[in-house]
């Protein structure tokens, strides 16, 4: 389907409606991290074999001419042929005239990606050819013509009476929805391709430039009958693919099978080095020969990525995709709303890179830059910064969509403009503004409020507050400090800003408010908007110089990473704003991280004794987790506040959904994100969620307000403040 | 028979990497993968646990693969055969039997305790679908030969895969492609035996 005529929204709601694909996905996204963890268990360190990994395909990306070379020669030594395909046409019609030139008209396939990706059996099938997939799950999607949903688990999105009804229709016979009873068939049906094939397709979990050998991993066995029976084996395998050595393959296989099917290792992992022998029989005659062996190295925009000094970073990816399996959005929605044959993080990426910018544009949104997925990637891909990547070329290329452009490149980078309507918004919102929520919304708005309340913009932002505030800076301050609020934090929470400047000051900090701060840009940035990100973040780096202070504070997480790593990333190409920015980049720091050190040095931050009268639980968000880092220093501040007792709730480390603007453009998946957050917090008893994220802030107490009002959303800020000794 | 390496013992292994010390973690491991795994003194008790499995797994037709390394599991198979079993070990009647046999038995060169897998050098046809086409499958292994982990067994590995067909076994064939339930016995063998032997005889090969 092109990307065009897609209606995303409307696919969602769909996906969102499949009980069937709900039921198994919430179960599996519930399995899977600790069945993943109990595959590690003996292992050592997995960080060492992620570096290990990681470190030598980057190697191997560096060479990849050579080690392609290599490879060829290696394949050619030994009696395989080897062709390059620079796209899929040229390597449908070269594997056309493979099977014309050997008289080939029935063939196996095992284990190709990278064939779905060119859509070679409607090719060879238009052909004349006969092709069946022999793994189960793809051959039962073939049959009932849908795409695979999951790189290693095609039909996840299927139900036993679902997967009955499509071996009853591919066989002309009633088969009862009975498991077992549907893998004997499928092994008796299997089995007769297998026997009678005259050519067997796979891919390749790996290529060994060293000796020419293609490994395979399989549970099915699919891939050891499709390299053994059939007296031809044509192997299709990216560059991506490649390796150097035969012992690099033993980096793949301690990661692959736990992160893709929380498995030791795979029933079946198998190696071939050249033509193999194939028994037959020729007339009456039984004879040994060997199989013909031909090679097909698929180029289609890999070469090109692999010069790229960002995107090179797909060649980490050995295809496990686990970064799926923990993606808090494609364990709601599942594959398909992907669009494309890979879908997910790295799917969205290599749609991008294999196929184009624009099928990558309409379903990029769907990544919500939680980086789950770059905690677990085997390659230590950092999945959300090629997809912010690939956003900003989209957008370079075509330019933000209007609604887009209007609000980012006219209002937000002008901080006045935007204060302004900020400011006439707070009023305007009366006649919907229920105490602190919007409850409602008129017309089109509703599905932002549904099941959870918006926050109202304050009537005092912290801006006009300051004045007041700053009268109690201490006499004689150890340090000055600027406080950068991020808009949240100066027109939603203005109340948890002064906690911040309490606390500081408490500290014997002199805080100040640079007037002239705007946002921090990441809203731009997210939507790829490069340009407009670097003028507001010039704006930013020249009002914190001139603020003359030791330290800038932000409260917020996704501020205190956009000022402290995305800016200096914005300037990499220009020396005097990349010093610039580095400078300031070296003072920012993160409230909680902050004064939990503070803390631990003044030797306040043991944990409370006495009477408690709170449970309390604490939510990550991602951005502090994952970005920054920061999540033992949350707890430590809390634990050591009287009063509280804390209790850890399940999945705390999830995305609550809200994910910046994603939280109001895709509602529908934002909500039962939500949901699931407000469930969890609710099973832990507690009467508080503590958090460091105005964002998440926003979205749990919007959530909570209607869901569970009892429950509180307390800034540890604010928890802190009410607590400072007096 | 065609290999990858005539023998690996004298070519590939070294005192330091295989030995003994990895069985507990192996057994371990091969059993979480749905390998049954009968350890035996020598080849005497293995015959008698393979013709044990004969009679419970119903067997009428076997095929069976064998090196120069063993002349004692040639002897072996003739006994089974002599015992009543229609047993094939030719390659052509292997390859002529295969898609009707009732059990395969191969041989495996390692065995890796991080995974409880065996690794089997299968360059020649013949043992590749002894292992695959059956709906079970025997393998028999030296209990001696065992490494640490994947690394340590790759090790090894690159020091004779010059080219053929290798690779793992672990536990039998398996899926979860319908509703993630694992079944057993999809394309391959449902029932995968270790026969494990402590006092295996071992030739060099010239």
């Amino acid at each position: 389907m092109s990307a065009q005529n897609r209606n995303l929204h409307k696919e969602i709601k769909e996906k969102l409606n499949n009980n069937v694909m709900q039921t198994a996905l919430s179960r599996f996204a519930d399995q899977y991290p600790k069945a993943r963890l109990k595959a590690y268990a003996n292992v050592d360190n997995i960080e060492d074999l992620r570096d290990s990994l990681r470190d030598m395909k980057r190697k191997t990306v560096d060479n990849i001419e050579q080690i392609a070379n290599e490879f060829e020669t290696s394949i050619k030594e030994r009696g395989g042929q080897l062709y390059r395909a620079k796209d899929g046409d040229d390597l449908k019609q070269h594997l056309l005239q493979i099977c014309l030139e050997n008289n080939v008209h029935r063939i196996v396939k095992s284990k190709s990606m990278a064939t779905e990706e060119i859509h070679l059996n409607k090719y060879l099938e238009q052909h004349d050819l006969h092709v069946r997939e022999t793994d189960l799950g793809e051959w039962m999607l073939s049959v009932a013509g849908q795409k695979p949903s999951h790189m290693v688990m095609p039909a996840i999105h299927l139900d036993r009476n679902q997967c009955a009804e499509f071996f009853s229709e591919a066989l002309d016979e009633n088969i009862p929805s009975d498991i077992p009873f549907m893998i004997q068939t499928a092994r008796r049906v299997l089995r007769e391709e297998f026997l009678h094939a005259d050519m067997g397709i796979t891919g390749a979990n790996f290529g060994i430039a060293e000796n020419g050998a293609i490994g395979l991993v399989t549970n099915e066995g699919n891939a050891r009958i499709v390299t053994t029976l059939p007296h031809i084996h044509v192997v299709i395998v990216g560059y991506e693919k490649l390796i150097p050595k035969i012992k690099d393959a033993a980096k793949i296989l301690r990661l692959l099978p736990r992160n893709g099917t929380c498995q030791r290792m795979t029933s079946y992992m198998t190696m071939v080095d050249g033509p193999t022998p194939v028994i037959y029989k020729k007339g009456d005659q039984w004879v040994e020969e060997d199989r013909k062996l031909y090679v097909i190295l698929l180029d289609n925009g890999r070469l090109k990525a692999a010069h790229d000094p960002k995107l090179k970073e797909i060649y980490q990816c050995v295809r496990c995709a686990s970064c799926l399996n923990v993606c808090p959005i494609w364990t709601l929605v599942g594959g398909h709303v992907y669009g494309n044959i890979y879908s997910g993080g790295i799917g969205a990426i290599l749609t991008g890179l294999l196929s184009s910018l624009e099928d990558f544009s309409k379903f990029s949104d769907l990544c919500i830059g939680c980086r789950k997925c770059e905690s677990i990637c085997p390659g230590k891909i950092p999945i959300p910064d090629l997809i912010d990547e690939l956003r900003s070329r989209a957008v370079q290329e075509k330019g933000l969509n209007l609604p887009e452009k209007a609000v980012f490149q006219n209002v937000l980078s002008n901080r006045k403009v935007f204060h302004t309507l900020l400011r006439i918004a707070s009023v305007a919102q009366k006649p919907v503004q229920s105490g602190k929520f919007i409850r409602h919304l008129p017309l089109f708005f509703a599905g932002m409020t549904k099941g959870r309340s918006l926050p109202a913009l304050a009537a005092e932002p912290f801006r006009d507050r300051t004045s007041r505030l700053f009268k109690k800076n201490p006499e004689k301050p150890t340090m000055r400090a600027a406080f950068f609020s991020g808009c949240n934090l100066d027109f939603v929470f203005p109340d948890t800003s002064e906690s911040v400047v309490k606390v500081l000051q408490n500290l014997g900090i002199e805080v100040v408010f640079p007037e002239g701060q705007n946002c921090c840009g990441k809203p731009v940035l997210g939507m790829g908007d490069r340009d407009t990100g670097c003028k507001i973040a010039k704006k930013n780096i020249e009002v914190f110089e001139a603020a003359n202070v030791d330290i800038i504070i932000s409260a917020c997480p996704t501020c205190a990473e956009t000022l402290h790593k995305t800016y200096v990333e914005l300037f990499q190409n220009d020396s005097e704003w990349l010093a610039r920015a580095q400078a300031m980049a070296a003072k920012v720091h993160e409230f909680t991280s902050f004064v939990a050190d503070k803390y631990k040095k003044a030797g306040r931050l043991s944990p409370a004794k006495g009477k408690t009268t709170h449970m309390i639980t604490y939510h990550d968000s991602c951005h502090m987790k994952r970005g920054l880092g920061i999540f033992t220093q949350p707890r430590a501040l809390i634990k050591s506040t009287a009063g509280y007792e804390f209790t850890e709730m399940k999945n705390c480390d999830k995305c609550c959904g809200m994910a910046g603007a994603f939280g109001i453009k895709y509602s529908e998946i934002s909500l039962p994100l939500l949901d699931e957050k407000i469930s969890n917090i609710k099973d832990t008893g507690a009467d508080t969620v503590a958090v460091a994220c105005p964002a998440c802030m926003m979205q749990l107490r919007g959530g909570l307000d209607q869901q569970a009002p009892n429950i509180q959303v307390k800034h540890i800020a604010d928890i802190l403040a009410e607590n400072l000794p007096v | 028979m065609k290999k990858v390496c005539k023998d690996w013992v004298t070519n590939a292994f070294d005192d330091n990497l295989v030995n003994s010390s990895y069985w507990q973690e192996f057994e371990e491991n091969a059993r979480a993968a749905s390998a049954e795994i009968i350890h035996a003194k020598d080849l005497q008790a293995a015959q008698t646990a393979i013709s044990d499995l004969i009679t419970t797994l119903n067997v009428n037709k076997i095929i069976a693969t064998n090196d120069e390394t063993s002349p004692e599991l040639t002897a072996l198979y003739k006994n089974i055969e002599l015992m009543g079993s229609e047993i094939y070990t030719n390659k052509f009647d292997i390859a002529e039997h295969a898609p009707t046999a009732d059990l395969g038995i191969s041989m495996a060169e390692f065995g890796i305790g991080e995974t409880g897998s065996v690794c089997v050098d299968n360059y020649s046809y013949e043992a590749r679908v002894v292992g695959m086409l059956p709906p079970s499958h025997i393998i028999i292994l030296n209990a001696n030969h065992t490494v640490k982990n994947i690394t340590t067994a790759f090790q090894i590995i690159s020091r004779v895969f010059k080219r053929g067909y290798m690779g793992f076994i672990t536990g039998p064939s398996r899926t979860a492609d319908i509703e993630r339930v694992l079944s057993l016995g999809v394309h391959g063998p449902s029932r995968f035996f270790i026969i494990a032997i402590d006092e295996m005889p071992t030739r060099r090969v010239h």
